[in-house]
């Protein structure tokens, strides 16, 4: 491992100043980009999934890595966001069955603050298991809502024939499209991570009466938060709508709310590229298990399993701990504390 | 008016509120002493029915078939549940005691998942369910399954057991104790890991027994135990963790309001659960019979 920390030296830095999510960040969009390269449209499709999903996942961890509360009800704002665009569209499409662009963009943008806003309000007041069960009881209320209302939401026939304007039928463009918008996602959610309020979250998530001494308004945070990662999970589901075609009651469910968990794990909460690279291994895993097998949830419940009982941090908590130890083993200099001080870890 | 169609979605509500109450008093116990919140609880539950099944089936067979032949097959399906979550507890659950809330949760869910897909490999896709052959009765206007009344007699008795067990005995005072405080008890030198075990596999042994009781009345299908998880969920908020009594009435509001919002807003039946919970959450997160002390 000694040998990454001299070998490529600008890596060195970008390491030194961002954690590991800077240099596997970056590594991360090169191959983004060169995806649609790949032989066939299959894994442009796939790495489509990859990027939405793996925004849904970040969004999550908004709310698990940095405020420390794990929302079972998280993939609610997803589905709403879903259904939102799915219904402008059908509302704004013009008679030959395409939207124009403009209407496009708007439909994308108008989405599930409003809802994360409700459902937040009850959800701050109470922390651990019972945040989770509240969180569980308020996504799976809405998911029968969606499920029942037939004549607004057309219940467990979902919505069809969501197609995007003509530019971005095509799969390549279509990828482009949704990898601009979740970078652009991305850098506006890591800006936040590294502000005042998200070290106040992390202060939240360490010790909630110690910030509430200090004079830290503990509910308006959790709320603000709250909304801030139902709105960016709203995006990553209305960017789900077009790019599947349909929308249906299932993206609101708790197994919807299940992958961004398990992505999360697997990537590594204490990192914040760390649920896109879950989202990179489980999305890509299941292309590739599902060729051979159904009994897929019997595969990810044994690889959860074994992360949780032997490395808790994730893929990247591993990685970051034996780059971490060997260049504190090579050099034991003051430099090194500071790199792993601003790190800024969310989850240790 | 017709008082049949009531009746008889009271007494169907009911033996479902039986149910609820053998998981959820299992649930919440685990979850009141070893502070564990068991996600795979309902999928041992319905591991339990394939596994019921599978033994009632088997004597049948050999000795002839007798509804009675349900009484050993429940028994012996809870004494190997019993085994194996005593298993579950020393081998996986025990790694986690140390570990954070979220860990805790991914594991059992794991579980959940495991449990599932391998319950799909052994049995396949097909519905178990045991067929008694047991006529319904006229009662007030309805046919009345007479099983029910056996569902909703076990619920009771259990109840009442569970409640001498835990005020009466010696262990269920030590249980009892565990709940407020568990390093008092340890430091009366009582062994807390013997005691984690042995509320575990209690746990688990009265989600088989849900399992054998129910399957003569509705079949055992591969996803039931997500749809009853969440619903032993909202029976321990909704009566308060580590409190009998309140998971009992809870129970009880949860499957008789479940079997009538059926009767008028067939698909929202759970919609109007998650109702109350959130409403519980917010007004007393500690349940309705649950203490402060322990939210």
């Amino acid at each position: 491992m000694s040998g990454e920390g001299n070998g490529a030296g600008w890596l060195s830095r970008v390491y030194a100043r961002y954690g590991i999510s800077g240099p596997v960040a970056l590594l991360l969009l090169v191959l983004l980009l060169g995806v649609p390269l790949l032989p066939g449209e299959y894994w442009t499709h796939v790495g489509t999934e990859v990027l939405i999903l793996g925004l849904f996942a970040m969004s999550f961890n908004l709310l698990y890595g940095y405020m420390g509360q794990i929302s079972f009800g998280h993939a609610a704002f997803f589905g709403v966001g879903a259904y939102a665009t799915a219904m402008l569209f059908t509302a704004l499409k013009t008679p030959a069955g395409q939207i124009g662009i403009p209407q496009f963009f708007l439909s994308l943008l108008i989405g599930p603050p409003v809802a994360a806003l409700i459902v937040g309000f009850f959800c701050v007041r109470l922390t651990g298991i019972y945040f989770a069960m509240l969180s569980l009881a308020f996504g799976e209320l809405l998911f029968y809502i969606v499920f029942s209302w037939y004549s607004f939401t057309k219940g467990d026939d979902g919505i069809q024939g969501l197609l995007p304007p003509p530019l971005f039928q095509d799969a390549v463009n279509f990828y482009y499209l949704t990898l601009v918008i979740v970078v652009a996602a991305a850098v506006v959610m890591w800006r936040i991570t590294e502000s005042p309020f998200g070290y106040t979250l992390r202060t939240l998530r360490d010790n909630q009466r110690r910030a509430a001494f200090l004079g830290t308004n503990v509910m308006v945070h959790m709320l603000a938060n709250f909304v801030i990662a139902g709105a960016f999970a709203g995006l990553a589901g209305a960017l789900w709508g077009p790019f599947s075609r349909s929308v249906n009651p299932v993206l609101l469910g708790w197994g919807e709310s299940g992958i961004a968990v398990f992505m999360t794990l697997i990537g590594g909460a204490g990192a914040f590229i760390g649920p896109m690279i879950g989202s990179v291994i489980y999305t890509m895993l299941q292309a590739m298990v599902k060729m051979y097998t159904v009994y897929w949830p019997l595969t990810i419940g044994t690889i959860i399993l074994l992360i949780v009982l032997f490395a808790p941090g994730g893929i990247l908590g591993v990685i970051d701990k034996r780059i971490r130890a060997g260049r504190s083993g090579q050099s034991a200099n003051g430099g090194d504390a500071e790199a792993a001080a601003r790190g800024a870890e969310p989850r240790p | 008016m017709d008082i049949g169609p009531y009746v008889l979605q009271l007494f169907s509500g009911l033996s479902r509120a039986m149910v609820l109450f053998l998981l959820s008093a299992g649930l919440s116990l685990i979850f009141g002493v070893m502070n564990i919140l068991n996600f795979a609880h309902a999928t041992l539950w319905l591991l339990s029915g394939y596994v019921t099944f599978s033994i009632f089936t088997f004597l049948s067979e050999r000795l002839g078939a007798s509804p009675w032949m349900l009484l050993p097959a429940i028994a012996g399906t809870v004494a190997l549940m019993m085994l194996a979550g005593l298993a579950l507890e020393r081998f996986l659950i025990r790694r986690t005691y140390e570990r954070e809330l979220p860990e805790q949760l991914l594991l059992t869910f794991a579980l959940v998942l495991i449990l599932g897909d391998l319950i799909k490999l052994v049995w396949g896709l097909e519905n178990r369910r045991i067929n008694l052959g047991v006529q319904p009765i006229e009662m007030l206007d309805s046919l009345v399954n007479p099983y029910q009344f056996v569902i909703v007699g076990t619920g009771v008795a259990v109840a009442a057991g569970l409640w001498y067990f835990l005020h009466r005995t010696r262990f269920g005072k030590i249980v009892r104790a565990a709940v407020y405080s568990r390093s008092m008890v340890s430091a009366l030198g009582i062994p807390i890991p013997a005691i984690y075990a042995m509320v575990f596999a209690m746990g688990v042994g009265l989600a088989a027994l849900a399992g054998g009781v129910f399957l003569p009345l509705l079949p055992m299908a591969l996803g039931e135990d997500l749809d009853i998880i969440v619903q032993c969920f909202a029976v321990v908020v909704i009566g308060g963790f580590g409190s009998m009594l309140g998971t009992f009435v809870a129970s009880i509001v949860v499957g008789v309001v479940y079997s009538f919002s059926i009767l008028f807003w067939p698909d929202g039946a759970l919609a109007m659960i998650f109702l109350i919970v959130i409403a519980v959450l917010i007004w007393r997160p500690w349940g309705l019979f649950g203490t402060e002390l322990r939210y």
